[in-house]
């Protein structure tokens, strides 16, 4: 049968002379070129050579994490070209917001992608993060993953938090001043951390430099390197989580401890297991097409996604940043309005007890809860307990957020959206 | 492997690589296809119907379709009115519809150098019509309706100096004569009790500013200012006047243009240097120079220009001196002295008036007759007072008081108004303390002006 056109012409490319000294394999036709266009590729080496069946059902793993990677690429595209417009100075960043909406090619949708993303991987990182909970997947061996994956969506929220600043409008403004002063609620600390985070007492050009320098270099840096660490870690940790995981015989045997009267391969040692040939071998297919080829649907589906949001609905530009008129109510994004909504109560109890509570318990949680059942299954019954309290602290979270969103207006008093406001009165 | 699978995907490479290609192009049209462009085609096509030769078709149809702006660095703006709005400086668009139509009488304000906004508003940088016209979410300086155009010459001149701004001068007036000092401080001049107004014009559109001339507490609630009663125009104008009170200052190049030579800041020359020590006027001043009374008859203005750079070489052996006056000064005096007589000068130079009249100036400029009425008549409402719910009128106060008391009275305040319902809000106006805003020698000068104002007859009336 005939391949497609574009299938044959990149065939003979990657034939040719100067396509295989790029590609090595080019189309892979054979189960062994298969399993070398996998390991000769910089791009996808840092797969398996083949992966297990369960590990591709989209019902399992939902693709949240790939698509929390996607979007962070297409941030960092995106980000990149506003940088060649933007300037981190109080007196023309705005302006800058202003020239890419009204002379710049294509500046409002590039602006719009990069806030729609920021906003999806934002949501699209908590939304991993449950899923990992939920199917058990932080159990052992991937305990310390975890920690790294807690780290990075810590990472997500401060490098959101830190572009929010740059466009130094109204909206920009007031959410960092609301978002630092719970910061400052901390004890001992929390002034301390404000005063670093700000550069002063106040929002203003050091604040605006020192976000600038966080959004587009140190937080990316971070981010990029326990990206790496973590992905690295999902190899290294036996691949994703599954079901009968723990009930194959594969045993593992720590590094230190492995019989000394014997010789090992470079290979053995490496997983720190025996290997076990033959075993499963009907479960496991080629990465290429199987998962290489879902991926790219997937990175499809991301970025038509991202540019059907971008092209239809513009980021919010409100008034050039002004510090002697507040809003009202002024609340933080999105994603701190729980906070938010607690500090209403009590800004110890609300910015300080519950949030660091929080934090600690998320990083200790592989720890505590060791117990080995359940593992790769969703909602699994044996986990009852530690499902029952993480689904009430997250349902708490929601609630508070809907509420810090929604229902609270001047004064942060309560209202009900889907009344009519009265409008807001001007004071002298 | 399965080649139906394998299909299967290509069938979603080619669906969802359609769709985000697809996408894509809509990005790339939506972004292109920009308004400004359309009235710039609408502009060719005019320049080509005008083209005779083909010279001038050829020149008419190479006209780039591209973005006009006007930076200005100076003011803070960046104007790209003109990529619509491309014929401001041609007069042969005399006539033409919006946004085609020619920008008459801007030689004073070259649009290189001023731009657009610094006088119209709206939003410089924005190429959309509702954007740049501003009257959108986020923005807060809209085009100035032309009805309040005025009020942006009030932002860098004088308003009793700008000929071609009577509104702006019948504003400044008509908030002179109103009182509205005796509550509001504008340039440092004025009360406590209402909220400063230098920065007035940034913060109100005209809208909020009539209603809160007419019903104060309609849009400022609990606000204890009487409502005003003005006549439309007079409303009008003190509204434009408001507008005009942006407290921007005029950079460099700006404040070196502000100054327009006008008779009215020849007088404000002529009190600031005290031409009066030398020269008199109706038969006040001294008697070192020649009177001035008919200087004008006397003098062409040229000589007096000449005079005032240099006036021995007009008058040798003159004893006047050189007073380094720039050439707008000279001029605005010489505009002055050509009209001496119908500016009445006698009558309004401080050192020649009267004890009385000096306080009578001293009564509107600081506003007094705003909370207690014209001439001090009374008849502003102070609700909750003792004092028949009114601002009481100060025509009998030398009834009352002797001329000390009503000094320091003036002083002094009054921070507590007598109630007449202890259950109802106290009245919201009362007396502050002049002495550390008015000078001493004005608040004696007051004291006499009140004094006079004791009914005529009366005197045996008790």
């Amino acid at each position: 049968m005939d391949a497609p056109l574009p299938k044959r012409l990149w065939k003979i490319f990657t034939r040719s002379y100067v396509g295989r000294s790029i590609f090595r394999v080019g189309i892979p036709e054979s189960n062994l070129e298969r399993s070398e266009a996998m390991v000769s590729s910089f791009l996808l080496h840092i797969q398996p050579a083949k992966v297990h069946r369960h590990s591709l059902k989209p019902g399992y793993t939902l693709g949240l994490g790939l698509i929390s990677l996607y979007l962070f690429l297409i941030l960092i595209g995106s980000g990149t070209l506003l940088m060649f417009y933007y300037v981190p100075s109080t007196e023309r960043a705005y302006d800058a917001m202003k020239d890419l909406q009204f002379v710049v090619s294509a500046g409002l949708l590039i602006r719009n992608i990069h806030r729609w993303a920021a906003h999806l991987m934002v949501l699209f990182v908590m939304l991993h993060l449950c899923r990992v909970f939920y199917t058990g997947s932080y159990k052992n061996p991937r305990e310390f993953n975890w920690v790294v994956g807690v780290t990075l969506f810590l990472l997500t929220v401060g490098l959101s938090f830190t572009g929010y600043l740059l466009p130094w409008d109204q909206l920009a403004y007031w959410a960092i001043t609301v978002g630092t002063s719970i910061a400052g609620y901390a004890p001992i600390i929390g002034p301390k951390l404000k005063y670093i985070m700000l550069g002063g007492t106040v929002v203003g050009q050091e604040a605006l430099t020192r976000f600038y320098a966080l959004h587009i270099i140190v937080l990316p840096a971070i981010a990029c390197t326990l990206l790496g660490v973590h992905l690295w870690r999902v190899r290294k940790d036996g691949g994703l989580s599954r079901p009968d995981e723990n009930g194959d015989s594969i045993q593992r045997i720590p590094l230190g401890q492995l019989p000394q009267n014997k010789t090992y391969g470079l290979m053995e040692l490496a997983h720190g297991t025996t290997p076990h040939v033959g075993k499963n071998p009907e479960e496991e297919v080629f990465s290429w097409p199987h998962l290489v080829f879902r991926e790219l649907i997937l990175f499809l589906i991301v970025s038509a996604v991202v540019l059907f949001l971008a092209i239809f609905w513009n980021a919010p530009l409100e008034q050039y940043a002004n510090p002697i008129h507040p809003p009202n109510p002024a609340k933080a994004p999105w994603y701190f309005l729980g906070l938010q909504e607690l500090v209403s109560y009590s800004a110890f109890w609300g910015g300080v007890v519950v949030p660091g509570f929080l934090v600690m318990a998320l990083v200790l949680l592989p720890y505590l809860d060791r117990g080995r059942a359940g593992v790769g299954r969703w909602f699994a019954r044996e986990r009852a307990l530690a499902i029952s309290v993480f689904s009430i602290c997250l349902a708490a979270a929601v609630v508070f957020t809907i509420i810090g969103t929604y229902f609270r207006g001047p004064n942060w008093g309560w209202v009900e959206p889907w009344k009519e406001q009265p409008a807001a009165v001007e004071g002298h | 492997m399965d080649r139906n699978s394998v299909r299967k995907f290509y069938g979603w490479f080619t669906f969802l690589g359609l769709l985000v290609g697809g996408l894509v192009v809509l990005g790339y049209y939506k972004d292109n296809e920009r308004e400004w462009k359309g009235y710039q085609r609408a502009f060719i096509a005019e320049e080509t119907r005008r083209a005779v030769t083909a010279d001038q078709k050829a020149q008419a149809a190479s006209i780039p379709i591209e973005i006009h702006q006007i930076l200005l660095p100076e003011l803070h703006r960046v104007d790209r009115c003109t990529t619509c709005h491309l014929t401001v400086e041609d007069s042969s668009y005399g006539g033409y519809p919006q946004p085609l139509a020619y920008h008459p009488l801007h030689e004073q304000h070259p649009f290189d150098k001023f731009g657009c906004t610094v006088c119209h508003g709206g939003q410089g940088r924005a190429t959309t019509t509702a954007d740049a016209h501003g009257d959108v979410p986020h923005w807060d300086e809209p085009m100035l309706p032309m009805k309040y155009i005025e009020a942006s010459c009030g932002k860098c001149h004088e308003a009793e100096d700008n000929p071609s701004a009577p509104e702006l001068a019948r504003g400044a007036q008509v908030f002179q004569t109103s009182g509205c000092r005796g509550c509001h401080k504008l340039a440092g001049i004025g009360g406590i009790i209402g909220p400063e107004l230098d920065k007035v014009g940034t913060r109100r559109s005209p809208e909020w500013l009539r209603a809160h001339f007419l019903t104060p507490a309609a849009v400022t609630p609990g606000s204890g200012m009487p409502p005003q009663k003005l006549a439309d125009a007079d409303l009008d104008a003190i509204i434009l006047f408001m507008l005009s009170q942006t407290g921007e200052t005029a950079p460099g190049y700006y404040a070196s243009m502000r100054v327009i030579p006008s008779a009215a800041q020849g007088q404000r020359l002529f009190q600031q240097k005290g031409c009066i020590g030398c020269h008199s006027v109706a038969g006040q001043g001294g008697k070192v120079g020649p009177a001035l009374d008919d200087v004008g008859l006397r003098r062409t203005p040229e000589w007096m220009v000449q005079h005032f750079r240099d006036p021995q070489s007009v008058t040798p052996g003159s004893v006047m001196p050189k007073f380094g006056f720039t050439e707008t000064e000279a001029k605005a005096l010489t505009d002055f002295l050509m009209h001496l007589r119908e500016y009445k000068i006698a009558s309004s130079l401080p050192s020649l008036l009267s004890p009385m009249e000096r306080g009578h100036e001293v009564f509107r400029k600081y506003g007094c007759a705003g909370c207690h009425g014209q001439e001090a008549k009374g008849g502003v409402p102070n609700p909750n007072s003792k004092t028949a719910e009114l601002v009481p009128d100060l025509l009998k106060v030398a009834e009352g008081y002797t001329k000390a008391e009503l000094k320091a009275r003036i002083m002094n305040g009054q921070r507590e108004i007598a109630v007449l319902d202890p259950k109802r809000p106290p009245p919201p106006l009362y007396m502050p303390a002049w002495g550390n805003t008015i000078p001493e020698a004005q608040i004696n000068d007051l004291v006499e002006y009140l004094f006079s104002l004791k009914p005529k007859g009366e005197d045996l009336g008790f």
